[in-house]
């Protein structure tokens, strides 16, 4: 079989590929070999300044213009609704220890603006959460809202008392099921009730629940929607419950889409005749399949994605071998400073189609390079990993 | 100004300087020490971690070989929690020369180092990662030492024994009166305030800073800093300690730790002790050199560079030249001790450089002879027999073995030994803080709260010394954030988090930047997002005063 478009990597950037193309009419598979970085995220999307990273050369931004990044932030909008965000309006939300950070696209109830009008807050600290603490989140509330009377309520769940005894924490994701059954809403529903009675509702309270994601999970939301206050979450330590909602809400809507989801097996070799490629070959169990397509998509993820290796002596693209931009000096000296390692990846033109990073020759005419594979940017230090993957799967997408 | 008055004040708390303390402890001499970071802040934290046999200064330094062969037998009696008899092997290789094999064995059999030729076949089954192409394969008593562990250990001995150590005191003169030394005086680095201690004796052990100290007390004295590059893997390469054999060189030594290795190293003149920064083309070299014992070397996962720098004592050299790349090895590595009354007639001071690790007890069973006639005090050295630290009785073996995973019990009981109890009876009451705060190091939460709470620790490294917290593959993502809730429930004892953080992440930083690729590199990416991109922080937060 002929596809319309084959999509290496299922992170971000290449699952919104797969859905655009996918909408677009395209039969498109996706083969990835893991889960990608989404389920570690944050599940918050960052943009970073659109100005200033434009007017540098080589930036995504500055290849895909602004145009195209608004388009992908209205489309990401669009396509899970629980998303709000303003164009340029960063909102605040909450790190895990508690302290406010900006960020672009928010799920709903992730947004922590209900925190600035509060005179009372109360932070709900579920027992045994793992790499959630209670006390530091509190005290950093305290000093960031001090007008409010911050208070923490312990709060304990039956269904862990076996994880409790023998002191094993629970990972924010297990507790972020269990909210979602219907033991769970119930039981939160009771916990809100009994919370209602001691608090007074002059004080404009606000609660703080760590380790969930409502925006995820309807029945949860309907239950904080009944709450007579308005509830704030909080962004998760790894593995992250918001994240993982992503992920698992784009996974399905490429699906229901129509599209071919292939996980768990990576490309491995490729053949290419005249400058295109003409077929991938994923090994699984021993076994070589091949498959071909018109046009491809490598979204790898980069250095922490392992589409990009790094060995003493060598800087590899890992599936079609394509020669990347590596800067000459490799690091700096401040860890979260300037890293010009992380600028490595795949020079493009403005099809994200994959050039040489010297002589700008075209390498391939039928591939689409998207998310971290791409060279010229750092999402930590520009605050812009959400953005730069979102708008270049998309217009990978529009392009197949 | 704090003021305090012993008989004996000693400079610099490494090996050498706790033993020392150690040693006048055990004597009944009242010794104060004094470090200017954390114990073991200076070279004994940045070495090879090898308990030497002495095969290695065979032929080259006969002396050194017989001190060492010595000295190996005593520490591993007296400190067995610090070291691991693994053994060790000199390994012939085609290009080696054959004329240095024979002059080795005739070496070893002078200082009466035991060796045991072992059969080609036998070693490559036994070390399967080992070169196919060896000739000849010996085995001697060598065997890794921890060295946090053996430092702590003599200060907390020496403590049992009266003896005292301040940290984070740097001194900055040693005080005469004409040409009596009284004492000296310096700054408490942590409050800022200024300190004077009042003594009749001062002993110089600042290792590579040696010859500052001595220059304050108006004395001159030549060290020579010789840096020395060493690589980390992530792996237990080998089950023993592997040299070449033949005349010492670059690279040539690979030593186990737990589930490490540590291979190196190099040598290089430097200016000053604080030129310790390895390079990415030391890394790649070592590679090479490795590669010829190891073939694949490159291929390894290095989790972490480090290098550390020698203090010799350039007097005793014959080869002497101050300048070349491969100098500093020539110059002898056996101990020197000064005493500035024979040579500039300044009374009541002595100087101890040069040495190795494997020596420390010995150096300081000297210089403690020295304070000890001086003070007309006839008491023997008891540290060749007294061991560091009582037995860990059987009943504690059992509560812990109970009580944790049974890696995790038995890491834990070699590095706290008796201290291990109120750690036990904090799991017992909260099963939680049983749970592994560093998953690559097996370090439990309540032990991590103990070193945390514990009074000689100011910092989050500080605290990684003591535990191993953050040593591991993850070089501390997980296990820094892990600890911060511990460091906060200390108030203001330490920095505010974020800045303890950055400052953390900074220093295993420069451990990981001359190595980084591979899966290190693909880890560095992901500590990224985790401290700039979930927690927000940045590189600024460092010096501002966000609570983070
Ligand atoms: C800890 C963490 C925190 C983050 N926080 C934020 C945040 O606060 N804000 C924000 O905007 N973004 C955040 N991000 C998200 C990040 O910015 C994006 O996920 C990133 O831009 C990468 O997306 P991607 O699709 O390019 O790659 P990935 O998500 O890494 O996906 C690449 C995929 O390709 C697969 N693959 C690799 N090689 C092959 C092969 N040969 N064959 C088949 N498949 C292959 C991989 O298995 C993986 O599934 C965070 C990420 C992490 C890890
Ligand atoms: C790369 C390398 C590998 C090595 N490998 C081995 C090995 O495998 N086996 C072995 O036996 N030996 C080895 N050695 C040698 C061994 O590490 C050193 O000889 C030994 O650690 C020296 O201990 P020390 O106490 O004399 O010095 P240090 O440990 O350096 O102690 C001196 C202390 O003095 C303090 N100080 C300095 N100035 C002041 C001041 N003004 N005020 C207060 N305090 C001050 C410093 O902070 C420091 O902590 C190696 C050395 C290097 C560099």
């Amino acid at each position: 079989m002929m596809w319309d478009g084959i999509i290496i990597g299922g992170g971000l950037a290449g699952l919104v590929a797969g859905i655009r193309a996918q909408e677009r009419g395209k039969q498109v598979l996706l083969i990835s070999e893991g889960a990608g970085s989404l389920t570690f995220a944050a599940g918050v999307l960052d943009f970073g300044r659109m100005e200033e990273l434009q007017a540098q050369e080589n930036h995504p931004y500055a290849l895909l213009g602004e145009q195209a990044v608004r388009d992908a932030f209205r489309y990401l909008i669009g396509l899970c609704p629980v998303y709000h965000g303003e164009w340029g309006r960063p909102q605040a939300v909450l790190t895990p220890l508690g302290m406010l950070r900006q960020a672009d696209l928010v799920p709903f109830r992730l947004d922590a603006s209900p925190l600035a009008g509060a005179r009372e807050i109360i932070l709900m600290a579920p027992e045994g959460l793992k790499d959630f603490f209670p006390e530091v989140v509190k005290t950093n509330l305290q000093k960031q809202f001090p007008g409010a009377a911050v208070r923490l309520q312990r709060l304990r769940v039956e269904e862990f008392t076996n994880w409790h005894r023998v002191g094993k924490p629970v990972p924010a994701t297990v507790y972020a099921k269990f909210w979602c059954t219907r033991q769970g809403a119930l039981t939160l529903q009771n916990l809100l009730q009994e919370t209602a009675l001691e608090v007074r509702s002059g004080l404009n309270p606000v609660m703080v629940i760590p380790g969930l994601s409502s925006a995820f999970c309807p029945g949860l939301a309907q239950t904080l929607d009944k709450a007579p206050w308005p509830v704030v979450e909080v962004t998760s330590f790894p593995p992250s419950p918001a994240g993982q909602g992503l992920y698992e809400t784009l996974k399905e809507e490429f699906r229901a889409l129509g599209g071919e989801l292939l996980i768990g097996s990576g490309v491995g070799r490729v053949e290419i005749e005249s400058q295109a490629v003409r077929r991938v070959i994923v090994k699984s169990r021993g076994k070589e399949t091949a498959f071909a397509a018109r046009a491809f998509v490598l979204a790898t993820g980069g250095l922490f994605g392992r589409g990009i290796t790094v060995s003493p002596t060598e800087v590899r693209e890992a599936v079609f071998g394509l020669p990347l931009y590596v800067p000459a000096e490799w690091s700096g000296s401040a860890f979260l400073g300037e890293q010009p390692y992380a600028r490595t990846g795949i020079a493009v033109d403005d099809r994200l189609r994959p050039r040489h990073p010297i002589s700008r020759e075209l390498l391939l005419t039928n591939v689409h390079v998207a998310g971290r594979m791409l060279a010229h940017w750092d999402p930590w230090l520009e605050r812009c990993g959400g953005g730069v993957s979102l708008a270049s799967g998309f217009l990978a997408g529009e392009l197949l | 100004m704090s003021r305090y008055s012993v008989q004996v004040a000693i400079i610099g708390g490494g090996a050498t300087g706790v033993g020392i303390l150690r040693d006048l402890s055990l004597r009944g001499i009242s010794a104060l020490l004094i470090e200017q970071g954390d114990l073991a802040h200076g070279t004994s934290s940045r070495f090879h971690g090898l308990l030497h046999s002495g095969a290695r200064y065979a032929v080259k330094d006969p002396v050194s070989a017989l001190e060492c062969a010595q000295e190996n037998a005593i520490l591993k009696r007296i400190a067995p929690n610090c070291i691991v008899s693994s053994g060790g092997w000199f390994v012939q290789r085609p290009e080696d020369d054959p004329g240095y094999v024979e002059a080795w064995l005739q070496g070893c059999r002078a200082a009466h180092i035991p060796v045991l030729e072992v059969p080609v076949s036998q070693a490559r089954r036994q070390e399967p990662l080992l070169a196919k192409d060896i000739l000849r394969v010996f085995e001697v008593p060598d065997a890794a030492v921890d060295g946090f562990k053996l430092v702590w250990d003599n200060a907390r001995s020496a403590r049992c024994h009266g003896g005292r150590y301040l940290t984070y005191h740097r001194v900055d003169e040693v005080r005469r009166d004409g040409n009596q030394v009284v004492g000296v005086r310096g700054k408490n680095l942590l409050t800022g305030e200024d300190f004077a201690v009042e003594s009749s004796l001062v002993v110089n052990a600042a290792g590579a800073w040696a010859d500052r100290i001595a220059a304050s007390a108006g004395v001159s004295l030549e060290v020579v800093c010789d840096k020395g590059t060493l690589l980390a893997f992530n792996h237990r390469l080998f089950q023993r300690v592997i040299n070449r054999l033949r005349s010492s060189g670059d690279g040539d030594i690979f030593v186990p730790h737990e589930t490490i290795t540590i291979f190196g190293t190099t040598s290089q003149r430097v200016e000053d002790p604080l030129d310790n920064q390895p390079t990415e083309l030391e890394v790649k070299q070592l590679l090479s050199l490795g590669s010829a014992l190891l073939p694949g070397l490159t291929e390894q996962r290095v989790i972490r560079v480090f290098a550390g720098v020698r203090p010799l004592h350039g007097e005793d050299s014959e080869l002497n030249e101050p300048s070349g790349q491969a100098a500093g090895r020539e110059v002898s590595r056996t101990f020197a001790l000064i005493d500035h009354e024979a040579v500039e007639g300044i009374r009541g001071f002595l100087s101890v450089v040069g040495g190795k690790f494997t020596t420390y007890r010995l150096m300081a069973e000297k210089a403690s002879d020295w304070a000890a006639a001086k003070l007309g005090s006839t008491s023997p050295c008891r540290t060749a027999q007294e061991p560091l630290l009582p037995d860990v009785p059987e009943s504690l073996y059992r509560e812990a073995q109970a009580l944790l995973p049974c890696a995790a019990a038995e890491k834990m009981l070699e590095r706290l030994g008796e201290e291990a109890l109120p750690v036990l009876e904090a799991v017992r009451q909260d099963p939680g803080k049983g749970q592994l705060l560093c998953e690559c190091e097996m370090v439990t939460v309540a032990e991590v709260e103990k070193a945390v709470a514990d009074e000689d620790a100011h910092h989050l490294a500080d605290v990684r010394r003591k535990t191993r917290l953050g040593m591991g593959t993850c070089q501390g993502a997980f296990c820094a954030y892990r600890a911060l809730p511990l460091m906060w429930r200390e108030g203001n004892k330490y920095d505010p988090l974020g800045v303890e953080l950055i400052r953390f992440l900074n220093q295993r930083w420069k451990g990981i930047r001359p190595a980084l690729w591979g899966e290190q590199l693909r880890e560095t990416e992901f500590t990224r997002a985790i401290y700039a991109g979930l927690l927000a922080l940045k590189e600024s937060d460092g010096d501002s005063g966000g609570t983070a």
